[in-house]
């Protein structure tokens, strides 16, 4: 049968001078249209906005000026911005699209601007444009009214955390017991680029490690398998009973982890224990620490032999370093010339694989301090000799001098079986050279948790806290000089194009270096933007401590700005209705009626989000 | 006099229902008022009967006729087409029409003397027309709309067209048909015509939503205010009448001179 209606498939458009009919409400002669009624009876009949919600409540967070975006997001967004616009008009109900709704046709929103309101008011008012479908066939009604936003105050969850003592719930206490902070800002870093902070409350760094705060358990043990999985740990948990209500059988804990990080760190030198050094492929006892991971690599300088201790391993039977790549204990050096090395024939080669052998070269090098003064010179091998040619400078541990703590250790350096030199870094850059600005001048820099300083009241203040931040800035520059020769270990964090590459990209790769050294930092591992406020270096510590690089940040700062009224609003292409104007304006204006949506309306979704 | 009138809470009382100048054929409601709205008008003059078409309930649509004889498609049973025969008057034929577009009432609008039909329908549907209702057969189309049976109404008297519909068209149409046309709704502002719409020479009934307006429209060009008269004064009515006025005027000064 084809009783079903095809008006629109026959609809031919007609030729000729459209016969006028009368409205069939007031008997005005029109032209023919979907309801067949003129616009004043149409207007007059439906209503465009029913269905949207004329008063809406968002919140604000009074501590830090943020709004709640939905679902426990809070974003920063300034009065009369584009972006507080969005976030209002997304919880507006009624402006969604909805097509099996009875509510006639979808509405489309035209146009949206800023109504003024009383500073005090806690409210704001936008005026809104919107055209709805009003008749299946396609009469189109346009009315512009008026929604009001009360503004209500809710703390959001980082205020809340600020009164931290009744919100936590675990505490993550990362510990490492050595002297400088280097594992930290390594750990900093992987933290950063596996997002592995998330969900945690408040970071506070003490003299040997950082806090963490989480307010479930889920979170902290994803926390803490994370650290499991990049660094040797181990962990004590503890808990403490804070409340319990027999009756309903709840009780309430507050968690304590303490996670001991090993206390061996890159670039260590170890005297590794007896059984230890022979489980381990027999490998020299005197090793370097090539890097951590949830093992440690360690590395024989002199054969170029590798081998790993697992975490448990470690732990049955914990033993110190003999000497730390801390500050102080490494000592420069100016390589002078390189010579090939070839192992003997008959010596085992067992555990020395043929890559790690073919970077082993008779490095010839002198101290810097001695290059004026005297001929002393050493000759020693080393794993990193591919590296060197004659003029370079690194960074290794001079065993003629130094002193290790380990006692039969110290025994066999000073019977003279130890080499004299053990090199474990080049340097590179503007610290090779010795520019005082060198820091500056490092082509990266990397972005920073934000953490809270805690630990012992200082109540000596000067001398000693100015120690601590003079330390705490050569820890610094030795995890970036680390990071700077070391390239697997920059796989493993996100590096940054520095101001000094963002502002001129041709000058800095011109040192055309030899094709040997792959360890060099080059810059196409460095990520292009890193989204941080604007402070001036990576160097300047003094501003480093409290700084915090996410958004809360910035949407206070950009809250300090005061704009004029309407300023804002026309700075991002908004409409405004000034004071003048908004005391006149209607919460509705009558519906005007529309020929046809343009096309502009059609294909165009005015989309805020 | 046009009455607005609903079958079960819907409008569309043309689907339901078929009225020419010799019967009238209703669908079975649950309650009898649709019937007896049919009955109290017209049962002095014509048969108003109860009928099925393929037992259901739209024999307005599946259905035309006019006051010689009324199609019936093919889906319809013998057991009723008996039932249409006792019932009509026997001065009307009743056939059936082996139409691939069932819907007879959709498909053909006609009246005694002139039937316009959508431009797809069979040759020999055609024939049947012309022959079993005695009519002109042409195959048109109104405002863009195919289904000429819904999109326009016509009695003896005059019709509605499509909104749509050009005023060259009208006007084509109107000479066509040999009655004056109109573009109009019904319903408060359907241009279902067919569906809102069931009309003869001398009575007219609208679905319930129809506004005065609309009523008055349709009652001036049907001429249904009490013999033509122009009281209310339907715009093309008075003005056919006027150039009538003034034709003979004409033509008797011509006469006379």
């Amino acid at each position: 049968m084809n009783m079903i209606d095809n008006s629109s498939g026959g609809n031919i458009a007609a030729v000729g001078t459209t016969a006028t009919i009368l409205c069939c409400i007031c008997a005005t002669p029109i032209s023919p249209n979907p309801s067949n009624t003129c616009s004043a009876c149409l207007a007059s009949e439906t209503d465009v906005t029913r269905g949207i919600s004329t008063e809406v409540t968002i919140h604000q967070c009074r501590g830090c000026s943020r709004w709640h975006q939905d679902a426990g997001k809070w974003i920063g967004c300034e009065l009369e911005s584009r972006e507080l616009m969005a976030l209002c008009l997304t919880n507006v109900s009624g402006l969604k699209k909805k097509r099996n709704e009875n509510g006639g046709g979808q509405v489309r929103l035209v146009d949206a601007a800023w109504v003024w309101t009383e500073p005090h008011s806690m409210r704001l008012k936008i005026r809104l444009t919107i055209q709805r479908e009003v008749v299946a066939g396609g009469a189109i009604l346009q009315q512009s009214f008026v929604v009001t936003f009360i503004v209500r105050n809710q703390q959001c969850i980082e205020c809340q955390a600020a009164f931290r003592q009744g919100t936590w719930k675990v505490l993550v206490q990362v510990r490492q017991r050595v002297g400088h902070k280097r594992t930290f800002l390594y750990l900093e870093q992987l933290i950063l680029k596996h997002g592995a902070h998330r969900g945690c409350l408040s970071i506070e760094t003490f003299k040997d490690g950082m806090d963490f705060y989480f307010p479930d358990k889920g979170k902290a043990a994803r926390f803490m398998s994370f650290l499991e999985d990049v660094v040797p740990l181990k962990v004590k948990s503890s808990k403490k009973l804070i409340g319990t209500d027999d009756k309903s059988n709840v009780t309430n804990y507050k968690y304590t982890n303490l996670v001991e990080i090993c206390t061996l760190c890159k670039d260590d030198l170890l005297f590794l224990p007896k059984k230890l050094a022979r489980t381990i492929g027999n490998i020299s006892r005197l090793v370097l620490v090539k890097n951590i991971t949830n093992v440690i690599h360690v590395i024989d300088p002199t054969t170029g032999q590798t081998g790993t201790i697992e975490s448990d391993a470690y732990w049955r039977d914990p033993f110190r370093p003999v000497a730390t790549a801390a500050r102080t204990r490494l000592t420069r050096y100016v390589v002078l010339g390189k010579d090939p090395v070839f192992l003997e024939r008959n010596t085992s080669k067992k555990g020395v694989s043929k890559k790690q052998r073919s970077k082993l070269a008779l490095i010839t090098a002198a101290r810097e301090s001695d290059l004026g003064s005297n001929n002393s010179q050493l000759e020693e091998r080393s794993h990193l000799g591919y590296l060197m040619k004659s003029g370079d400078l690194c960074l290794g541990y001079d065993l003629r001098e130094c002193q290790l703590v380990d006692d039969e250790a110290e025994e066999e350096r000073v019977a003279g079986k130890f080499p004299d030199l053990i090199i474990v870094r080049k340097l590179y850059g503007g610290v090779a050279t010795g520019e005082s600005d060198s820091a500056k001048k490092r082509t990266f820099r990397l972005q920073r948790l934000e953490v809270k300083k805690g630990g012992e009241e200082d109540n000596a203040r000067g001398k000693k806290v100015k120690k601590e931040s003079e330390m705490e800035q050569m820890d610094e520059e030795d995890f970036l000089q680390e990071l700077e020769a070391d390239k697997e270990m920059r796989t493993r964090v996100n590096i940054y194009k520095s101001d000094i590459v963002l502002k001129d990209d041709d000058n800095v790769d011109d040192e055309d270096d030899d094709d040997e050294d792959d360890q060099k930092i080059t810059l196409d591992e460095l990520l292009d933007n890193l989204v941080l406020d604007a402070k001036p270096d990576a160097g300047d510590d003094s501003e480093m401590h409290g700084d915090m690089v996410n958004d809360v940040a910035e949407g206070q700062e950009g809250m300090k700005f005061v704009f004029e009224e309407g300023e804002r609003a026309a700075k991002d292409n908004i409409g405004y209705v000034g004071r003048d104007e908004a005391l006149h304006i209607q919460a509705k204006d009558t519906a005007i009626p529309v020929n046809v949506w343009g096309k502009e309306f059609m294909e165009k979704d005015v989309k805020f989000s | 006099m046009a009455t607005r009138v609903a079958f079960e809470n819907s409008n569309e009382i043309g689907v339901f229902a078929a009225l020419t100048n010799g019967y009238c054929l209703t669908g079975i409601n649950r309650s009898e008022n649709f019937y007896s709205v049919f009955e109290s008008e017209l049962s002095e003059h014509i048969p108003v009967i109860h009928a099925t078409i393929a037992g259901c309930r739209f024999v307005g649509r599946t259905t035309v006729g006019n006051r010689r004889g009324l199609l019936v498609p093919n889906t319809a049973t013998d057991v009723e087409l008996a039932h249409l025969r006792n019932s009509l008057p026997d001065s009307v034929v009743v056939q059936r029409v082996e139409e691939r577009l069932s819907a007879l009432g959709n498909i053909i609008a006609c009246n005694d003397h002139v039937a316009l039909v959508h431009p797809d329908v069979d040759r020999e549907t055609e024939d049947v027309i012309s022959d079993v209702l005695g009519v002109e057969v042409f195959r048109q189309i109104v405002g863009g709309q195919a289904l000429v049976g819904s999109y326009c109404k016509f009695s003896n008297t005059g019709g509605m067209v499509h909104p749509r519909t050009t005023v060259e068209d009208i006007e084509e149409l109107s000479s066509l048909l040999q009655v004056p046309l109109v573009a109009g709704t019904v319903n408060r502002g359907s241009d279902v015509l067919g569906g809102g719409l069931i009309v003869n020479d001398w009575s007219a009934f609208v679905g319930l939503d129809t506004t005065s307006t609309e009523i008055s429209v349709i009652e001036n060009i049907f001429r249904l205010s009490g013999a033509g008269s122009s009281s209310g004064g339907g715009q093309q009515g008075q003005g056919q009448q006027s150039n009538i006025v003034t034709n003979m005027r004409s033509s008797l000064i011509d006469q006379l001179s």
